[in-house]
């Protein structure tokens, strides 16, 4: 078996340079690695055909840009037209899009070949992908633990190596905590930063799509190519598109880093809080500055996340009624019937409990009670973030209170993964980006991460820090050398 | 029975004239094969957003100044979450908190008395799609799902049925005059719900409402027949439901739909996915400027010129029509003369060619030739209508015409007495008639006169010259 897909995206792009490998030989070894580790229940649906068939449209083509050829995973509430796209939920599980959502025209202008579509909780609706219609996917360090949420699948097919690239989406830490269970980099950009068009809508004040990788650079080369202004997507900014590796390297002596002090608080475990401070030492030593700040209502954000995320949700997913496109109810007797049943049997528990709760909140009175209360204390957040960043490059804490934990745990407990998501859901409210770099690892050598938080469209400076890390730590972060 | 004091508020849809939808580009047409104007925006397909047409936010700032309104400078659209199957996303984007104009009025008249019917809010929001029943089966329609609306809610300033009548009239002509919708209510872009109560005191009864009424002159019929169900029902002491009904035009009565909840929750929220829209001071300088000169405006400047009422009525519901005459308000031709051809012949032969007269070779020049000629006499009503087709359809001017005929307008006295001398020697009969006081056998002399002069004589001239020789 070949192993180019070990090799660096610089390394494959060189080989496809110099014509020493076609992407067919990347897109079938990607094929055999996914079939290898099947139990990873990685994907929900797989394009050999459409890929194989891509990788051979390529041979012909220059190769005109560093991610040509490469295979590319994409988390399935991105829509792809032709190929299935479906929330790991029954309500959609026969829905092929007839549009490209406008990541993925870009994806395909860069000719990256998608190999599938990646396993996730319901709707992106929870933390460890176990609300997925299709089963969870599992953890590569230790198939026993979750992959994290929701972006599980993406997380766990790059942790295992089957695919270099993969896109995640992030609303409440679903890019950055499944990062940090599977050892591994993700980064969700600002608000704004990556065109939502196409996104299938969970909480759209917060939602935003990002690259997720094995390493730091390979992440801001696949950023490089998703963001830019979408005409349409109105929430979409009109920045210039910019090289984000381009800080890569640069000496992070007097960078002025803070900690929130909720960060290190007793909500985080032993281990995590020791691997946290262990890289603040390093950076003190390194030069940067580090300081210890309070970054207002951040103890607030999950309750303000639950109203806000579960609020614009039940609205974005009244769509899915039976009546255009996916799961419909056979001869229902009535259009009330129609709708009942077909949404009574097409979402699943989580789905339907943050439907109701959703729905509650926005009910009558509740709405200025709750939510446009929420608003306002989000705004609080945000101009408190905004307030530390006047005087700090960027924040850093843990992306997640413990390590993975096992397959099955919480399940009974609506508010667990809720309250995991309590270290990263503070910067959806703020808007801001926020990434994983893995850290270390825990008692059972399950990966920890570290989050970096920057200001508004300040990536470039996170991954800065983030390489400079990665680079220093030089982790183990095979799951194969383990098992 | 007379005591009853009615009082009234009417909520009108408008679908605004724009080339593309509201939030997606596909195009905004009425009458075209169903679903064929359809995107995947339109389907509130998964993952698709918003875009906003800022041609809608122009035509809505036009609507919200002509209604006297104040502008909110910063305003949001919010989502109204309910399920139908018109509705493709399960809620509707619409603006709840912060409408487009708020605090106008419209001016009345009604019997000579003026009075302002005051304007609660405008707010712009998107129309569903159309649903078709037909035996047991329901049809969606997508070409109407996100054409743009405008929705004006007046207080419930309105007592009888003429003023309801005569606010919605205002409103139709109002906004086709300003171009911003073309207020078909029969095609359904102009809707009418009427919300009317009665009561003997100040406080007000329980309100009915009647949807989707389907002209002006239902809307008036509606409400003297919901008056008189409801008077008749509290004469007998019975309560009023809360409720929603139809005017049904064949049997002369409303007839109810459904009783409405207390409190309708349409879980309201701003919309996420389209930010605030600021309007500032220049905007709005640049909308006023396409604010045309509007109907009233128009009666009065016309009446003040001699043109009837009724005639100033007639053109001004001729939008192009009024256009085309306002061109010459200050050319100094008679302008009685300008309306009477435009509303006479000319509007005879636009009807019968489906033409609008900008398209036809009627060049202002030429109008403004023949306008003269007519009130110098030069050209008589007959004449003109012979050579009408000619003028309309052919670049050569009204001189080349006119020679070309070998038309030539007798306007020689002598000459004119000549044949009038010879017309009396020929018809003693008839100038007997009128010389024993039978008038109208001057009708017939004038006729022969013409006759004649195969037409050509000034008839204004053969009168007064004929009168003249009979009353010798």
């Amino acid at each position: 078996m070949s192993k180019y897909l070990d090799l660096s995206i610089r390394e494959i792009n060189d080989l496809l340079k110099k014509k020493e490998i076609k992407p067919i030989d990347l897109v079938e070894e990607a094929f055999e690695r996914i079939e290898e580790n099947a139990e990873l229940n990685a994907f929900i649906t797989l394009d050999k055909e459409q890929a194989l068939k891509t990788a051979k449209e390529l041979e012909d083509r220059e190769v005109d840009n560093v991610l040509f050829g490469i295979p590319i995973a994409i988390k399935d509430n991105i829509v792809t037209k032709d190929l299935r796209t479906t929330c790991a939920s029954h309500i959609l599980d026969n829905f092929i899009p007839i549009y490209d959502a406008t990541v993925i025209k870009k994806i395909k202008e860069k000719n990256m070949i998608i190999i599938g579509k990646t396993n996730m909780d319901e709707f992106a609706m929870g933390s460890t992908s176990q609300t997925s219609y299709f089963g969870a996917p599992h953890n590569p360090w230790d198939t026993k633990k979750v992959a994290g949420g929701s972006s599980g699948g993406s997380a766990s097919c790059i942790s295992a190596r089957l695919v270099p690239l993969a896109l995640g989406s992030d609303t409440g830490g679903s890019i950055r905590q499944p990062a940090s269970y599977c050892g591994i980099v993700g980064m969700k950009p600002t608000y704004g930063r990556v065109s939502r068009y196409g996104l299938i809508a969970f909480g759209s004040s917060l939602d935003q799509i990002g690259p997720m990788t094995r390493n730091v650079y390979e992440n801001a080369l696949l950023l490089n190519v998703l963001c830019g202004r979408d005409e349409n997507d109105l929430t979409s900014s009109h920045r210039e598109s910019e090289d984000f590796t381009r800080m890569i390297g640069e000496d992070i002596s007097g960078m002025k880093i803070a900690v929130p002090n909720f960060f290190i608080s007793d909500i985080v475990s032993d281990e995590v809080r020791a691997n946290l401070e262990a890289v603040i030492e390093l950076l003190k030593k390194r030069g940067a500055i580090i300081e210890y700040v309070d970054i207002d209502y951040i103890e607030n954000a999950v309750t303000l996340y639950q109203i806000i995320a579960m609020g614009e949700a039940s609205s974005n997913l009244a769509r899915f009624d039976g009546v255009r496109y996916g799961y419909s109810v056979a001869d229902p007797k009535g259009v009330d019937e129609l709708y009942a049943l077909t949404r009574g049997e097409g979402f699943g528990e989580e789905v339907k409990r943050r439907i109701m709760v959703g729905s509650y909140l926005l009910s009558g009175e509740n709405a200025k009670t709750y939510y446009a209360k929420a608003l306002q204390i989000r705004k609080a957040i945000r101009d408190s973030f905004l307030k530390t960043f006047e005087k700090y490059d960027l924040i850093i804490g843990p992306n997640a209170t413990t390590t993975a934990y096992n397959l099955g745990e919480g399940l009974d407990d609506p508010l667990k993964t809720f309250l995991d998501d309590v270290l990263v859901i503070p910067v959806n409210m703020a808007g801001l980006p926020g990434m994983n770099v893995p850290m270390g690892f825990g008692k059972n050598h399950l990966p920890i991460g570290l989050q970096i938080i920057g200001n508004k469209f300040d990536e470039a400076k996170m991954y800065k820090l983030a390489a400079f890390i990665e680079k220093e730590l030089n982790l183990d972060l095979d799951p194969r050398e383990v098992r | 029975m007379t005591d009853y004091k009615k009082t009234i508020g009417i909520e009108i849809h408008v679908e605004l004239k724009t080339k593309t939808k509201i939030f997606s580009d596909s195009i905004n047409g009425y009458g075209r094969t169903a679903n064929s104007n359809v995107n995947v925006v339109d389907l509130g397909y998964p993952g698709t957003l918003p875009t906003l047409n800022v041609e809608v936010i122009r035509l809505a700032l036009k609507a919200a100044l002509i209604l006297n309104c104040d502008i909110n400078r910063e305003m949001h659209f919010d989502r109204k979450n309910y399920f139908y199957p018109d509705l493709p996303k399960g809620y509707q984007i619409t603006q709840f908190e912060t409408p487009i104009g708020t605090d106008g009025y419209v001016e009345i008249e009604v019997n000579g008395d003026k009075k302002k019917i005051r304007i609660h809010d405008i707010h712009i929001e998107e129309d569903t799609c159309k649903s078709i029943h037909y035996k047991n089966h329901s049809f969606l329609d997508f070409n109407r799902a996100g054409v743009p609306l405008v929705e004006i809610v007046t207080e419930a300033d309105m007592h009888s049925s003429e003023e309801a009548m005569a606010y919605v009239e205002k409103l139709r002509e109002l906004f086709l005059y300003a171009d911003i919708s073309d207020c078909k209510i029969e095609e359904g872009s102009m809707r009418c719900d009427v919300n009317i109560s009665v009561s003997k005191t100040e406080e007000l009864g329980t309100r009915a409402e009647i949807k989707n009424i389907g002209s002006i002159s239902n809307v008036g019929r509606a409400i003297e027949k919901e008056a008189e169900r409801q008077i008749a029902l509290l004469e007998k002491g019975e309560e009023i439901a809360f409720a929603t009904y139809r005017y049904d035009e064949k049997n002369d009565a409303t007839i109810m739909m459904r009783v409405k909840e207390a409190g309708n929750d349409y879980r309201y929220f701003p919309e996420p996915d389209i930010p605030f829209v600021l309007i500032d001071d220049t905007l709005i300088d640049d909308v006023k400027k396409t604010i045309p000169m509007l109907a009233s405006e128009r009666r009065e400047k016309y009446m003040a010129f001699g043109i009837s009422l009724l005639n100033a009525n007639k053109i001004i519901q001729n939008r192009s029509l009024s256009n085309y005459l306002n061109k010459f308000l200050d050319s100094g031709i008679d302008l009685v003369i300008a309306s009477n051809i435009l509303l006479g012949d000319i509007s005879f032969y636009l009807n019968k060619t489906g033409l609008d007269i900008e398209s036809t070779k009627l060049t202002d020049e030429k109008f403004i030739d023949i306008v003269k000629r007519i009130s110098s006499g030069e050209l008589n009503s007959k004449v003109f209508k012979e050579i009408l087709d000619e003028l309309l359809e052919e670049d050569t001017s009204v001189e080349e015409i006119i020679s070309r005929r070998g038309i030539k307008i007798i306007n020689d006295p002598t000459e004119l007495k000549t044949i009038i001398e010879k017309v009396i020697a020929n018809n003693s009969a008839s100038v007997n008639d009128y010389q024993n006081g039978n008038t109208r056998a001057i009708k017939f002399l004038m006729g022969q006169i013409m006759k004649e002069t195969k037409g050509s004589a000034n008839p204004e001239l053969v009168n007064k010259l004929l009168e003249e020789e009979l009353n010798k």
